[in-house]
């Protein structure tokens, strides 16, 4: 079977997997609402995302917590669209940071957005705060989990980005398409995984310690630490932008930068095959 | 009243020999005990303002609001029965969340409202269920600009410029013909700009406690919201500040028409 | 047969724009026995007065569970609040389960006051014969509300509703400026007055008929805390029977009276000692009226 593993998502098809054991790709039909069993005809389910963003970094620091993301989204390893914004904000102190499918990446938007809307409604009533990133989070884990027990999984991996009011402390959490959920201090989806998360643990606990009980990054090193992340992916990615937003949640709310880029250095590349002039 | 034991009254799916609904003309009278809900359409947004009556000195002061939120930009204030107007208030919300769902893109007030009033009007088809006790005033700002409606029980609803339903409605339409009038001439002879929500808001809580009666009604708390500029224009309440001045203004001008009198 | 030509359905408006239906279902309510709902800006409390329908009868129950954060207190006919405290529960539960939230008081109040309402509004029902005091603590604090069967739902600074309440009432409102800043103790106090005010002339609160619910922090001077983990954590727990003596005793003491109470009290049906578990309270005795309301005529 493919992998669903986040680093396999928009690359090619190995030669030795052509098919899938369930045989049901690719398909007629799309499923609609839960009615699976009314029709005895194929039934349809993601089977892999298409447009695509990649890695998705997180961040605790002194104060709050910064989620970055490149604008791409892919289209298989097509750069299609390059002023994609897959940082998203929920209410006064909650943050996504989604990467995976992008069209997942919309519906989870407006079915959310309409949620917390109409908690806001229901506020005016009962003057009861609106849902805290915890909650956010536990019900997009419920979700993520249920639909992957269906075989219909929202294709993305989520960071949660926020601030617990009643706590007064920095909210980070992940969660993914197989209802996977962990959280920790540093955190990092897909490619990012990999090659991000050594170096955010590395500045996190050169401060913080292992045991995480020293001081924090400052905001101007943690936003310096995401940075440097940001350069090394699009280095070493070949489905990332060197055009990204880092966002900041803290007491005072979400605040989400304009996009940047990271200063790259190619001049080594100009020998290599495949990059500058044919050497051979 | 003639159609009292006629056996005409006493079903929404009857009409009396005259042609009328009298279920419908009773289900008004719910409305006529309630306290005052008044709508402003303002030059920049539009204010809403109830009468909340108090049925109980234990009641939590400021807690038990009756004007309701519809969408972000929307609010509804309802006079007549207050378990109703929840219900409608719910009916609401759904209407507008499903149009944001299909269009994406929100409501506008003159839609929601008629989605309302369709609502409404079912509900004076059938034998199976009773109108509404209520008239529903509904306040919005969308991308035409600020837009008010009242919806009646029988599901019939206009614009308005200014509105008000309840107990005393006559003694408040009265005053709001007054300020419309007012801020009309002066925009017609361009000696002056359309009503501001922050003069309506103090127009608002004297209209409101003009049509109080001290004598017969309960004690009442001034309930006011609006959607402006200042509210970032979403349907939030008016600020504690600017209700606690208006409510001294609206009890100052009272003395002083006492006096005249 | 009936009163007037409007009243024999919920879905009949009067000339005037009343529902009787539906005022005659706030009667089914004053039947009940009284329950006393008040709050603090730390405590939310309620007291009820049990009735048994005879001597080999235990007394019902009042207070229910809904959540850790949430209980009631009924008046009225006990079918009706169990279906409601049950849809409550389904509730709070789902709060819990989609967003590991403890519901907020004002929308579970107002989810059980919506299911009224339809019930006010569609032919072949019948209004709910119940009202509730609900109190709950969420993110803003300890609440009080009203459940009426009209479908509405009012926040409370005290509150009584069932039988003879209106003397509650005139305690509370005499008294209720003072319930804000008072310490458990004292609201518990006050609520006890309040409910000994709804007794009739000849009876008195012992630990038979009286129970005491409360939510908030535990106060180890007037609570055993080994006997109940819930109060250990500020959570909705009901003292009654054996447990409540110590509250009455105190608020005895509070008001210079003999702590063991009146002498008469000292004999009490024996199956009320048994009964300790919720099952024990659902034998209802032969003769016990069939839609199992918390009242016996005689008493009216």
């Amino acid at each position: 079977m493919m992998s669903q593993h986040p680093a396999t998502w928009g690359q090619p098809t190995p030669a030795n997997s052509s098919f899938n054991q369930f045989n049901t790709f690719p398909l007629p039909q799309t499923q609609r609402g839960q009615s699976s069993h009314a029709h005895h005809g194929p039934v349809g389910h993601t089977q892999q995302p298409l447009v695509t963003g990649t890695s998705v970094l997180g961040l605790k620091y002194d104060g709050g917590v910064m989620i970055a993301a490149d604008n791409l989204a892919s289209y298989g390893s097509l750069a299609r669209f390059r002023d994609i914004q897959r940082l998203h904000p929920l209410g006064q102190h909650t943050l996504l940071g989604v990467a995976g499918d992008m069209s997942d990446f919309q519906w989870l938007k407006k079915e959310l957005d309409a949620l917390l809307r109409e908690e806001d409604a229901l506020a005016l009533t009962d003057s009861h705060p609106s849902l805290s990133p915890k909650n956010i989070y536990e019900l997009l884990s419920n979700l993520f989990y249920a639909r992957r027990s269906k075989m219909n999984p929202v294709w993305n991996a989520v960071l949660v980005g926020g601030w617990d009011k009643v706590k007064k402390e920095s909210f980070l959490a992940y969660v993914d398409l197989l209802g996977t959920t962990y959280t920790a201090p540093t955190l990092a989806t897909g490619f990012g995984a990999h090659l991000a998360q050594p170096l955010l643990r590395e500045a996190y606990e050169a401060k913080a310690g292992i045991d995480g009980n020293g001081p924090l990054l400052t905001k101007e090193e943690a936003e310096k630490v995401l940075e440097d992340c940001m350069k090394v992916l699009f280095y070493r990615d070949a489905r990332s932008l060197n055009k990204y937003q880092i966002a900041t949640i803290t007491s005072e709310g979400v605040d989400i930068s304009d996009s940047k880029s990271a200063d790259t250095y190619w001049k080594f590349a100009e020998g290599l095959r495949g990059y500058g002039a044919q050497t051979q | 009243m003639t159609s009292i034991g006629t056996g005409y009254d006493l079903s929404v799916s009857t009409y009396s020999p005259d042609g009328r609904l009298f279920q419908v003309e009773y289900a008004g009278k719910a409305v006529e005990a309630a306290g005052v809900a008044i709508g402003l359409r303002c030059s920049d947004g539009i204010v809403l303002g109830v009468e909340r009556l108090l049925h109980s000195k234990l009641l939590v002061k400021g807690a038990n609001r009756r004007i309701a939120s519809l969408d972000e930009h929307i609010g509804i204030a309802s006079a007549g029965l207050l378990a109703d107007g929840k219900h409608l208030a719910r009916r609401g919300r759904e209407e507008a969340s499903s149009f944001r769902e299909n269009y994406n893109s929100p409501v506008s007030v003159q839609i929601l409202s008629d989605r309302i009033s369709a609502y409404l009007q079912a509900y004076t088809c059938y034998g199976s269920v009773r109108p509404f006790g209520l008239s529903s005033i509904i306040g919005g700002v969308d991308k035409t600009g600020p837009k008010l409606f009242c919806i009646e029980p029988s599901g019939v609803y206009y614009g308005y410029r200014a509105v008000a339903s309840g107990k005393g409605k006559a003694l408040a339409k009265t005053e709001l013909e007054k300020i419309v009038n007012k801020y009309l001439d002066a925009e017609q002879s361009g000696q002056g700009a359309g009503l501001t929500c922050r003069e309506a808001v103090d127009e608002v809580a004297r209209i409101i406690y003009l049509v109080h009666d001290d004598n017969k009604d309960k004690d009442f708390e001034l309930e006011m919201t609006w959607i402006c500029q200042e509210s970032g224009n979403k349907h939030r309440p008016v600020p504690d500040d600017l209700l606690k001045s208006a409510e001294e203004k609206a009890k100052a001008a009272l003395e002083e028409g006492m006096e005249e009198d | 047969m009936f009163r007037n030509s409007y009243d024999s359905d919920n879905t009949t408006f009067s000339p005037q724009g009343k529902l009787f239906q539906v005022e005659y279902a706030l009667e089914a309510v004053k039947q009940g026995s009284a329950a006393i709902g008040l709050r603090s800006k730390t405590h939310a409390v309620l007291l009820t007065l049990k009735r048994s329908t005879g001597e080999l009868a235990t007394y019902q129950k009042k207070l229910i569970r809904i959540d850790d954060h949430v209980g009631v207190a009924i008046a009225g006919l006990t079918s009706d609040a169990r279906v409601l405290s049950n849809f409550m529960r389904q509730q709070a539960m789902r709060s819990r389960m989609t967003f590991g939230r403890a519901i907020p008081v004002g929308r579970i109040v107002q989810s059980i006051a919506d299911r009224a309402q339809t019930n006010t509004q569609e032919y072949g029902r019948r209004p709910y014969g119940v009202g509730f005091l609900v109190i709950g603590e969420d993110e803003t604090g300890p609440h009080l509300y009203e459940f009426s069967p009209s479908g509405t739902a009012f926040e409370y600074y005290a509150h009584s509703i069932g039988a003879r309440s209106q003397s509650a009432k005139t305690y509370l409102e005499k008294n209720f400026e003072n319930f804000e800043d008072a310490p458990l103790a004292e609201l518990i106090n006050h609520g006890l007055s309040a409910l000994h005010d709804t007794l009739q002339q000849d009876k008195s609160l012992s630990l038979h008929n009286t129970s005491i619910a409360i939510i908030g922090p535990p106060d180890a001077a007037i609570e055993n805390l080994g006997q109940s983990a819930a109060a250990k954590r500020g959570n909705f727990r009901v003292w009654e029977n054996q447990g409540v003596e110590e509250l009455l005793k105190a608020w005895r003491r509070s008001r210079g009276e003999p702590e063991d109470g009146p002498q008469e009290e000292a004999a009490q049906p024996p199956a009320a000692e048994q009964a300790q578990s919720a099952e024990g309270s659902e034998n209802a005795p032969a003769g016990a009226p069939a839609g199992g309301e918390d009242v016996t005529m005689e008493e009216q």
